[in-house]
């Protein structure tokens, strides 16, 4: 590898995306790892830096800061170490600003650390619902401010990040016919998903409509599904950095003036139930936009290229991701299921019907990755397909339970159980999710660096120990529902729920032996000097 | 028009027949509760008003006791932060829940089918005392 010599090409950005998201993966990990040690009346301990039973207000502190080192240091990092590299390889087009990328890395990293030492040093434990005036009402305006700060930092890195993917798409050569408003256009359409509708009715009537720039002549041609798949989640990834943003001032607005000048607001003056709905609105954008859809970009990518022929049913792929638009503006309410006061048909409407939109457009998306392999036997076994695979089944199991809890009928007897972070939530982001991203990693680290992970024997270590802790603990945790224990809840003294805990401890620490199998293979293979090269070179240098 | 191969549209049918199954048999009277939350709006014979402020529950002076197969109704109300309100069985098991927002009046009406003595618990956090918010054999259901 000798990304040292020319530090800023695309492959060394995302490699560098990658190894920083990989460096909170292990971050993400070892909270969790600590938050199970809690939940199991362990003691463990790291002298000077923490040790378990920890106090209440620290282990809440640790659960606010744990998905979000999480979902924007490991998922979102990943997302945008892939991308980076794809999405101008595809387009064979130089991404818009290697410079912006690089920044905006460090803003993230600095964001997520910041949110991070709110909780550690100033025991801000809000959790990463943040409901409406639990931040100022419970906690040190000084706390407020730095965690705000630090959202609002990360979600300027996604908004960077989304900038410089739609300029890349957008950016024309000297050759090119379009002109830039009508780039424009047809990047938006795709972006909502409009160019299939437009393709369809232009089909359907037999000529060419105003939604598809109503000129005669050939148009622009359609983006790759893939392309098409990032630029639709990352509308939800604006629309979701926006809102976040926006909770994050809100929290500046009342913890500022109590912090400068002793004054304090009345936060009720926010209505908690408007508040609640337009937060869930754009959180929802992560899971139920990013999450998915960029997953299913993913796939849409990975299954042609492993099988190595044409993605099965690729014009319903692109309906889906239209559908999707509709899909996840709209599911929000199934947080809301429990709240009496939202109006019962945004709650049946909103929070269980269209949230089984995403079973059909999931459903759908997977059908066509396994029909592509499927039609492609016979195909080798190999560790992107393995994770492939895994990371289908999660989404399949933890999907499921999802459509469960968001039931109208069912979350009375389900909502903030264990079940919604066993069964769906680790489920969805570690076997789901994450294998994903592992599937994307093992097969993109060849083209990044010209060679694959050096040991089939840890890599294969990796895959079993990951599937088994990933699962095992997702069920383990998720069983503890029937016994009615509570998420986000301690039970100090009780041993009801010991067995359940134990269990997901255990499997906790063979997920993690699992991700310690990948990081020795990562760094058997390219060195730790390499590794750290990439962001000082002159240590890559001096090997 | 879009072509759709004879497996897609399997397929689909299959995803179409689930989706109907699950949604039409939770919404059916099939699942108990449905039937006095969603099918019919039982007249409640007693009512219940719930208190909560700074991690504390303020239940009526009277205490809370219900016999089997009357629907009672409770309203639930916060004076600052969101909380939630969970009846669990002496088991552990939970019953049912909603959420306590701050503000409004927050009411469900439940018919309990077995005696006994149940625990309410809050059942969302609202700041690190919210695990100590639990008041065991807060309810008596009796025949």
């Amino acid at each position: 590898m000798r990304m040292s010599k020319t530090p800023m090409t695309i492959q060394v950005l995302s490699l560098r995306y990658a190894i920083v998201a990989v460096v909170f993966l292990g971050l993400s990990g070892i909270e969790g790892l600590f938050m199970r040690t809690q939940l199991s009346n362990v003691s463990l301990s790291i002298p000077f830096l923490i040790s378990t039973p920890m106090a209440a207000e620290h282990y809440y502190a640790m659960l606010t800061a744990h998905p979000i080192v999480g979902a924007y240091g490991w998922a979102y990092l990943a997302v945008f170490a892939a991308f980076y590299f794809l999405v101008p390889t595809l387009l064979k087009k130089p991404l818009y600003s290697i410079r912006l990328a690089n920044a905006h890395m460090w803003m993230h990293i600095v964001g997520i650390m910041t949110v991070w030492c709110a909780g550690y040093f100033l025991k801000f434990g809000s959790l990463y619902t943040v409901y409406w005036p639990l931040p100022v009402a419970r906690f040190s305006p000084i706390s407020v401010v730095v965690f705000a700060v630090g959202l609002t930092l990360v979600e300027l890195s996604v908004l960077c990040f989304i900038f410089n993917i739609f300029a890349t798409v957008l950016k024309r050569s000297a050759s090119d016919p379009l002109s830039k408003g009508v780039a424009l256009r047809s990047l938006l359409m795709a972006s909502f998903g409009l160019d299939t509708v437009s393709r369809f009715l232009s089909q359907l009537l037999g000529r060419r409509t105003a939604l598809n720039g109503g000129t005669p002549g050939p148009g622009p041609e359609p983006l790759p599904v893939f392309v098409v798949a990032v630029m639709r989640g990352s509308i939800d990834a604006v629309l979701n950095a926006v809102v976040i943003a926006g909770a994050g001032v809100l929290m500046l607005v009342f913890a500022l003036p109590a912090l400068l000048i002793g004054l304090s607001m009345n936060p009720l003056i926010v209505d908690p139930l408007v508040y609640k709905n337009v937060f869930w609105w754009g959180l929802d954008m992560i899971a139920d936009g990013d999450v998915l859809i960029w997953t299913a970009g993913t796939l849409y990518l990975l299954a042609p290229m492993l099988a190595n022929r044409e993605l099965y049913g690729e014009k319903i792929v692109r309906y889906v991701i239209l559908t999707d638009l509709i899909v996840s503006m709209g599911v929000w309410s199934h947080h809301l299921l429990s709240d009496r006061p939202q109006p019962e048909l945004m709650r049946l409407i909103s929070g269980q019907f269209i949230t089984w939109g995403e079973f059909f457009t999931m459903g759908l998306s997977f059908f066509s990755a396994l029909m592509t392999l499927w039609l492609a036997r016979p195909i080798k076994l190999s560790m992107p397909l393995k994770f492939m695979l895994l990371g289908i089944m999660g989404f399949g199991l933890g999907g499921a339970s999802g459509l469960l809890q968001a039931n109208y009928a069912v979350n009375l007897i389900m909502h903030n159980t264990q079940w919604v972070p066993g069964f769906h939530i680790h489920q969805m982001l570690l076997t789901g999710l994450s294998s994903i991203l592992f599937a994307a990693i093992y097969a993109l680290l060849p083209m990044l660096t010209g060679t694959g992970l050096k040991s089939n024997r840890l890599s294969n270590l990796h895959f079993w120990l990951w599937a088994i802790g990933g699962v095992g603990m997702a069920f383990s945790m998720g069983l503890a529902w029937r016994d009615g224990m509570l998420r986000r809840t301690l039970y100090p003294g009780v041993e009801l729920y010991l067995p359940y805990m134990n269990a997901a401890m255990f499997f906790g620490i063979v997920l993690a032996l699992g991700f310690l199998a990948f990081l020795a293979n990562l760094i058997r293979t390219y060195g730790l000097r390499t590794l750290i090269g990439l962001f000082i070179p002159s240590v890559a240098k001096a090997k | 028009m879009v072509e759709v191969e004879r497996t897609e549209k399997r397929y689909f049918f299959v995803l179409v027949m689930i989706a109907l199954t699950i949604n039409l048999i939770t919404l059916s009277p099939l699942v108990p509760w449905q039937g006095w939350l969603y099918w019919s709006t039982p007249t409640p014979t007693k009512v219940f008003h719930i208190s909560i402020s700074n991690y504390q529950f303020t239940l009526p002076p009277e205490g809370i006791v219900i016999k089997v197969g009357e629907p009672v109704k409770f309203i639930v109300t916060s004076s600052d932060v969101t909380y939630g309100f969970g009846v669990f069985y002496k088991s552990g098991r939970m019953l049912f829940q909603i959420q306590v927002l701050p503000g409004y009046s927050n009411e469900i009406i439940w018919i309990f089918d077995q005696a006994g003595s149940y625990t309410i618990r809050s059942t969302e956090y609202s700041g690190p005392q919210h695990s100590s918010m639990v008041i065991p054999d807060a309810i008596t259901v009796v025949t």
